[in-house]
């Protein structure tokens, strides 16, 4: 099961990266193609994902071959955290959304330490905006909607 | 001989060695760390050196990745967790030595043939590097990509458990790495139209993903599976000195192990891991007391570590003199050249000669540092790791992540790639993909694609090219020879695994 799986995405993949490759314009005359390297690549890709779907057909179907994962709720939730968190900095600024995230993630890893939590709000966006974006000079990102940063008047 | 000049300057220099004191401790600390390794620390703290001048930043990432190796064996001999997987080796001794009130003996064997073992790889890399430049120099672009190729199939068919899933993470980094504008005919490619992907995707970005976020989601993953996190060392002995008599037996197994790794550095892929079991296996096989092994012997920690650190060294060769990284350090590394507008490859040898070497010399006095400080305080740094609350580390791990990515050069778009990243690695991981060859392949693509086309161009027969020059022509026999052993070893392997599970 979990090998058919393996094999379907990357198929997926090929077909994705052949198609890619497909719309790549033809070569000027005395020119190489600039599609041969990825064109041949999603090929490559494709072989090898029709060699684990046949070595997934010569194996028996076992649905119970994919194991309970007790830490799938937490593993999304923190790639959720990260998107949010990644595209707010183009909305908010790096601050507030550092800010709110921070405790988050802590308590993610097990922190239950309310003041430890409560400090984490201040002390996150603060040490990471001296490090970055005072001493080393980083022009920090601007919150298209609110940033703290101008209401502080940093 | 241009070695001896490059150790003066960087002796007299005080701040490079600053640099290399302080990269000994961090690497010293980020390796014993169970989980994270000198690639991530690297991987984090690759867009800081970009306000650094480009020597400090070198060594500084340089030595973080040798003293990143040895501190690995810190975990596995106190704690029974090998902080880098170079290190499991050592801990199959280790622990048990430590675990007979042995451990500061244990680790004082761990330092000695760590520095021995990267010392013999710094010289080698020394004594060859040149040699392996003025060749390069004289290939031309079949050549060239003759030995891409192989090292394309070389790391996506010997790491890992899987040759498909090897080659596979392999083309998927070449893919990855064709996103945006062709540099010789300038046609979009896979941008759909967007412009953020036309300037394809960062490196830094994509090894921050990789190495650090894919680092954070593995963990949160294990804190949610393991119950003890660390296995401390209660042992009450005190047995800690090493004398001379009792080291003596460990030296062939020291040289002999230094020599597999510097061996081993110079194939681009294979790591330290591989050194390190194939230096305690070679080592048990040849010793007299291999009854031993395994249940507490000194060799037995000597052979993997002399070998491990070995690696490290020579492994710069194939990066500095072709652009091909050895390793996954060294694939990091790159980005530092980059940052700076250092072009790796054999041209640098006639350009930036005295910075190749002065890098040399850092890492030679970085051997030094991590030698003299694991010496007296190896256990110190065991305490240390100890008291590190996990739950505060990876979570700050998490968001500096995010920041130094954005640091790089001030782009959204970069962050969005680190987070994509980072979970596209953690799946691989955990679905056995080869991650080092992606990375790896990643790296290797562009000079790949440049040296085929250009082939192509200056060819009258299209690929023939490839099998009418015998250098190349070597180099691909040599690519597919490799596959071709790998899979009989695997095929071997299972046949032993169905034969046992018969005879049950």
């Amino acid at each position: 099961m979990r090998i058919y799986a393996e094999g379907l995405v990357f198929s997926a993949l090929a077909v994705f990266a052949l198609w890619g490759a497909y719309k790549i314009p033809a070569a000027y005359p005395g020119e190489t193609w600039a599609g041969i390297v990825p064109f041949s690549a999603a090929l490559l890709l494709g072989t090898l994902s029709v060699i684990m779907l046949v070595g997934a057909a010569g194996q028996p179907v076992d649905p119970a071959d994919i194991p309970e994962n007790p830490a799938t709720g937490k593993i999304i939730g923190l790639f959720l955290i990260a998107l949010v968190y990644q595209y707010s900095f183009r909305l908010f600024g790096y601050v507030l959304p550092t800010a709110l995230v921070a405790p988050v993630v802590l308590a993610l890893f097990g922190m239950r330490h309310s003041i430890g939590l409560l400090a984490s709000v201040v002390l996150c966006p603060l040490v990471f905006y001296v490090i970055f974006f005072k001493l080393l000079g980083v022009f920090p990102p601007h919150g298209e909607i609110f940033d703290l940063l101008d209401w502080i008047g940093g | 001989m241009e070695i001896f000049p490059a150790l003066l300057s960087v002796i007299t220099d005080p701040t490079l060695l600053f640099a290399i004191v302080l990269a000994a401790v961090v690497g010293m600390v980020v390796g014993a760390i169970p989980g994270l390794t000198a690639s991530a620390a690297i991987a984090m703290l690759l867009p800081i050196t970009f306000y650094m001048p480009p020597m400090f930043a070198l060594a500084f990432l340089y030595v973080i990745g040798k003293s990143g190796r040895y501190g690995g064996s810190i975990a596995a001999i106190l704690f029974n967790t090998p902080g880098t997987a170079a290190s499991a080796a050592t801990q199959i001794d280790g622990y048990p030595l430590a675990r007979a009130g042995k451990a500061g003996k244990a680790m004082k064997v761990a330092t000695i043939s760590s520095i021995i073992g990267d010392l013999i790889g710094d010289t080698l890399l020394v004594a060859g590097v040149g040699f392996i430049a003025s060749i390069a120099l004289k290939l031309g672009p079949p050549e060239t990509f003759a030995i891409y190729f192989a090292a394309f199939v070389v790391i996506g068919s010997v790491i890992g458990k899987s040759i498909v899933k090897g080659l596979a993470s392999a083309v998927l980094g070449i893919l990855v790495a064709m996103i945006g504008f062709d540099p010789i005919s300038g046609a979009q490619r896979y941008t759909f139209g967007l412009f953020d992907l036309s300037n394809g995707i960062g490196l830094v970005p994509l090894m921050i993903g990789v190495f650090v976020m894919g680092e954070v989601f593995a963990q949160i993953e294990q804190r949610s599976t393991l119950t003890d996190e660390v296995e401390e060392n209660e042992s009450s002995g005190n047995d800690n000195a090493l004398s001379w008599k009792e080291y003596k037996p460990c030296l062939p197994h020291t040289l002999r192990g230094g020599l597999i790794g510097a061996g081993i550095g110079v194939l681009p892929g294979l790591g330290s891991a591989i050194a390190a079991f194939i230096s305690y296996g070679e080592g048990k096989r040849r010793a007299k007391n291999p009854e031993k092994w395994g249940k507490g012997a000194l060799e037995g920690v000597a052979a993997p570590e002399a070998a491990n650190n070995a690696v490290s060294g020579p492994s710069m060769a194939p990066l500095l003199t072709l652009g091909i990284p050895g390793s996954t350090i060294g694939a990091i590394l790159i980005g530092v050249f980059q940052i700076h507008g250092i072009q790796v490859g054999p041209t640098l040898f006639l350009t930036q000669k005295d910075l190749v070497y002065q890098l040399f010399a850092c890492g030679m006095l970085g051997i030094i540092a991590y030698g003299v400080i694991g010496y007296f305080g190896a256990s110190k740094v065991g305490q240390l790791i100890l008291k590190i609350p996990t739950n505060v580390l990876y979570p700050v791990i998490f968001l500096t992540a995010f920041v130094a990515a954005y640091s790089a050069q001030g782009s959204m778009f970069d962050v969005t790639v680190m987070t994509v990243a980072g979970f596209a690695s953690y799946l691989m991981r955990k679905y056995d993909f080869n991650v080092a060859a992606f990375v790896i392949s990643f790296v290797l693509a562009k000079g790949a694609e440049e040296t085929f086309r250009q082939s192509l161009l200056m060819s009258d027969n299209g690929a023939l090219v490839f099998v009418a020059r015998p250098i190349a022509l070597a180099f691909l026999i040599l690519g597919l020879t490799t596959m071709a052993l790998r899979m009989r070893s695997i095929v071997k392997e299972r046949r032993i695994v169905l034969k046992e599970h018969g005879d049950d």
